[in-house]
């Protein structure tokens, strides 16, 4: 098998504020024709700076300082910047992983579908007979239709099906798809992988797979190598790499993500977070050594080489400290004492939310959206019950029903058995408080993060003069796990799992006896999850918290919650404890939720086949 | 692109500083904001200073030396640097003295304009509904009528004097205020984090005052700065066609105007107040220009 990609020892060097640092250290792999390569690792990892490397658009000030790409047998990094343009799009295709983004808004499907066939040098004339097959090989329902819609017409899932089949169209030798399904839901992501693989195998084009979640790639792809600060530390086998990790890091994002079956156990979570770009110069030797269990002083120093442990995998770790990070079993989970007598402290009764939209000349047509279809459900105190749905299920609706941000349409909301129908929000529902999914909306940036966690004492009845409140910021820190050093930060200065913290902390300073949690751990990595989600379990423990956690991730939530409501366009269509949920869907929606899932197991075949295609077109 | 996050690890080591800090030593290396800003500082202490600074008292006639060119045209005199009008009056005197009337006008109407304008721009973007309604109605209104038109209407209406110039122009311009923060405010007013303020007890007029004005503040900033220049501008126009100041107090506008009886035989009359203005206000859009920039976070340049 000839390689279509290889790298070669491939360093790429930054230059900032005069000082040269390594983003990307000593890169190989090599894919062969029809091959699929994973890339894994956390934000920060440098798996997105592979991309570039191909794309040939490195940011400024960053460049390859060693080692050859081959592409095709030529060197990619020799040639000239038009040579190298006149491959893109023709020989390696690139499918993104923001499709709504990547599609001009103003321009028909059609007409930039056609650019580009006309930009991989296909005859006009032939244009429409192929977008049409292309279309409907990706199974865009109506291709035809498809082709004069504007990419804000068509779902995330359609528009990202529409890029698949552009990025195929050109028989390109190599497709790099970076995170094609992290900004979708998870149905989709299992239509949309399923459809590159299709489309990968049909053409025969190697596909370099990127992405953050280690269980997807190991379903999809053949071989896997996983990022770390700009090292790769791990290659092997997908298989292999999964079962046999070998690398303390590979080891702790796999304990850290929450699993769909089996006991449930405490997740273990890695200290601190990777390291900026701004450390790595301090980082000579392994740059997970700070991390690492082991701390062994020779790695710390000099960077190992790959050390082979498999049959085409290697590591990047000393064979002394391969016993080191194997995960101890987490503690099992007591679930919390039987809430079932326990009063109320959220009961709905047939809540409708509807959205008003004024159509028409002078607005006279009006039409009504419902965002949740009547429902009714109860929280118990003290418990933490999930929410789960797709986007526009209305779960984030029922989330903020339920703080008082909005007012039910019709029914009946109590909370801790007050009726809450009606009334401003300000100064009533301090008791509840919603967690908001994007810290960097939720917090001011002009707030510090004393004054940020301080915030419920500057008004009503808990008032607080300004003088006192440091105690009280600081025990917040404590609780929310924040380092001690960060009171004067402002949020932009904190890191992504810090910030939700922060978030968090503010919430409780307001100390609620009831907090809604919604998807507040969606846009985090998994190492960070895992904290916050420990820190979360925590909080319900000590403080007898009753949470409601909003989340479209299922293992999530059958990590933290006791029991589940799922929701599917507006309505409540199932409800129970986790586990039986989860061991015994009754829903078809359900079933089809828990069938998308990448499976705990690799061996087992995913994504699914067919059949579910049509259950699951059936209930949209 | 994942890898150019800022590293918090590297901003951890040494003291944040706050966000105002790290604002001005953005703007500080601006060199719009740098040259604006001297510009700007050389004229109010023109105006401030003027008694001292200027050579000559600018009420003073000579008569023996009327239409005299600046000093280093030939028949030019040390005395007058830059010439005499028509009247025998020192014409850097008058320029130093106009810029009182100018700034003056320039700032008191920003801040009216500004005021008024982002009072009605954050209970409009705030509240939204019906009361966003009957202010935006309000600007669209106001706005399609011609500024100038409205401007002398209102002068006639009120009388020639610099206190009614000032309301002229605030009543023309808080419509600019008003519809651009108006949007901000929408913007901001979206966020969570002011959700989040409500569900914490605060009432509407502390989250505005808290939460939302301190984020649409350099956008206020910003127009302030621009209005001052347009207000001079206007001041220069009115004062022209003789509606602003009274006859024996000197301004700009005055200047060109009497000047331009003669501006054949003494073209330098006319064309030293118009450099005054033109510099004045290149100096406040250069400012606000820059400011909008620096103070602006999205327009910021991402440090690594």
């Amino acid at each position: 098998m000839t390689d279509v990609l290889s790298f070669d020892n491939v360093t790429v060097t930054a230059r900032m504020s005069g000082r040269s640092i390594d983003v990307l250290r000593d890169i190989s792999f090599s894919l062969g024709q029809g091959d699929i390569v994973g890339l894994v690792g956390e934000s920060g990892a440098g798996k997105s700076m592979i991309g570039r490397v191909i794309s040939g658009l490195l940011p400024d000030n960053f460049s390859v300082s060693a080692g050859k790409v081959s592409f095709d047998g030529k060197n990619l990094l020799a040639l000239g910047k038009s040579e190298r343009r006149a491959l893109l799009g023709r020989r390696i295709a690139f499918i993104p992983q923001e499709p709504l983004s990547a599609l001009n808004p103003v321009r028909t499907i059609g007409s930039q579908f056609s650019e580009h066939l006309r930009h991989i040098g296909i005859e006009r004339s032939r244009h429409r007979a192929l977008m049409i097959e292309r279309l409907t090989q990706v199974q865009l329902r109506n291709a035809e239709e498809a082709l004069q819609r504007f990419p804000h017409e068509l779902s995330g899932g359609q528009c990202q099906r529409v890029l698949i089949a552009m990025a195929f169209a050109g028989e390109p030798a190599l497709v790099v798809a970076d995170e094609p399904t992290t900004a979708l839901d998870v149905m989709t992501q299992a239509h949309i992988v399923r459809l590159i693989a299709e489309q990968q195998k049909q053409h025969g084009t190697a596909l370099l797979f990127i992405t953050h979640d280690l269980r997807l790639a190991g379903h999809v792809c053949r071989n896997v190598g996983v990022m770390y600060a700009g090292d790769m530390v791990e290659f092997g086998p997908a298989a292999s790499v999964l079962k046999a990790p070998s690398h303390p890091y590979t080891k702790s994002l796999l304990a850290a993500i929450p699993e769909l079956t089996g006991p449930r156990r405490v997740l273990p979570a890695l200290a601190d977070h990777m390291p900026g770009l701004g450390t790595f110069a301090g980082l000579g030797g392994c740059r997970f050594s700070p991390r690492c269990a082991t701390k062994d002083p020779s790695c710390i120093a000099t960077r190992l080489p790959p050390r082979m442990v498999g049959a085409g995998h290697w590591v990047r770790c000393a064979e002394r400290c391969e016993a080191a990070g194997n995960a101890q079993l987490g503690d099992l989970i007591s679930l919390p004492a039987s809430v079932a007598d326990a009063p109320a402290a959220v009961a709905f009764d047939k809540v409708r939310l509807s959205y008003h939209a004024s159509r028409g000349f002078l607005g006279l047509r009006r039409s009504r959206f419902d965002a949740v279809k009547s429902a009714t459900f109860s929280v118990q105190e003290g418990e933490i019950l999930g929410i789960v749905g797709e986007s526009g299920s209305g779960k984030t609706s029922i989330g903020r029903l339920i703080v008082g941000l909005e007012r039910p349409s019709a029914g009946m909301i109590r909370i801790h058995g007050q009726e809450r129908t009606t009334g401003a929000v300000h100064l009533t529902h301090r008791d509840t408080q919603l967690i908001f999914q994007d810290p960097q909306s939720a917090l001011n940036p002009r707030r510090s993060v004393m004054r940020l966690l301080t915030q419920a004492l500057e008004v009503g009845e808990s008032y607080v003069p300004e003088s006192e409140r440091r105690p009280v910021a600081e025990a917040l820190l404590r609780d929310t796990g924040l380092p001690p050093d960060c009171l004067e930060r402002f949020s932009s200065q904190l890191s992504g799992g810090q910030r939700q913290r922060v978030n968090i902390g503010r919430a409780l300073g307001a100390k609620p006896k009831l907090i809604v949690a919604d998807e507040i751990v969606s846009g985090l990595d998994v190492s960070v999850q895992a904290h916050i989600l420990n820190c979360l379990l925590d909080l319900n423990r000590k403080h007898r918290l009753t949470m409601v956690f909003i989340s479209h991730d299922l293992a999530v939530v059958r990590y933290l919650c006791s029991r589940i409501l799922m929701m599917h366009a507006g309505e409540i269509v199932e409800e129970g404890p986790t586990e039986a949920v989860f061991s015994n869907p009754q829903h078809p929606y359900t079933k089809a939720l828990l069938d998308a899932v990448p499976p705990d197991n690799a061996d087992r075949p995913w994504p699914p086949v067919l059949a579910t295609d049509s259950a699951m077109s059936a209930l949209r | 692109m994942s890898s150019s996050i800022p590293s918090s690890a590297a901003l951890k080591r040494e003291r944040p500083p706050s966000a105002t800090a790290e604002a001005l030593r953005q703007a500080i290396r601006s060199p719009r904001v740098v040259i604006g800003g001297a510009i700007v500082l050389a004229m109010v202490i023109c105006a401030v200073f003027a008694p001292q600074i200027a050579p000559n008292d600018p009420a003073e006639q000579d008569l023996l030396n009327m239409l005299l060119p600046p000093m280093w045209a030939e028949g030019g005199s040390i005395d007058y640097p830059f010439g005499t009008d028509s009247l025998g009056r020192c014409i850097l005197s008058q320029m130093i003295f106009g810029a009182r009337v100018a700034l003056f006008v320039g700032f008191v109407a920003a801040i009216g304009a500004t005021l008024l304008g982002t009072t009605l721009a954050l209970i409009s973007g705030y509240f939204g509904g019906w009361i966003d309604r009957v202010i935006s109605h309000l600007v669209d209104l106001w706005m399609s009528l011609p500024p100038v038109v409205l401007s002398v209407t209102l002068m006639v209406g009120f009388g020639t004097g610099v206190g009614n110039v000032i309301l002229s122009i605030v009543l023309v311009d808080w419509t600019r205020f008003c519809r651009v923060v108006r949007s901000e405010v929408m913007v901001v007013a979206r966020k969570d984090f002011v959700s989040a303020a409500k569900l914490l007890g605060f009432g509407n007029v502390r989250i505005i005052l808290r939460e939302i004005l301190p984020s649409v503040a350099p956008l206020i900033i910003t127009l302030f700065t621009l209005q001052v220049g347009i207000g001079i501008i206007v001041e220069a126009i009115l004062s022209f066609v003789g509606l602003s100041v009274p006859a024996g107090v000197p301004a700009w506008g005055q200047m060109i105007a009497q000047a331009r009886n003669y501006m054949y035989q003494a073209p330098w009359g006319i064309i030293l107040p118009i450099i005054a203005m033109f510099i004045t206000v290149l100096g406040f859009n250069l400012l606000g220009e820059g400011l909008r920039v620096t103070l602006d976070p999205r327009l910021r340049k991402r440090n690594i």
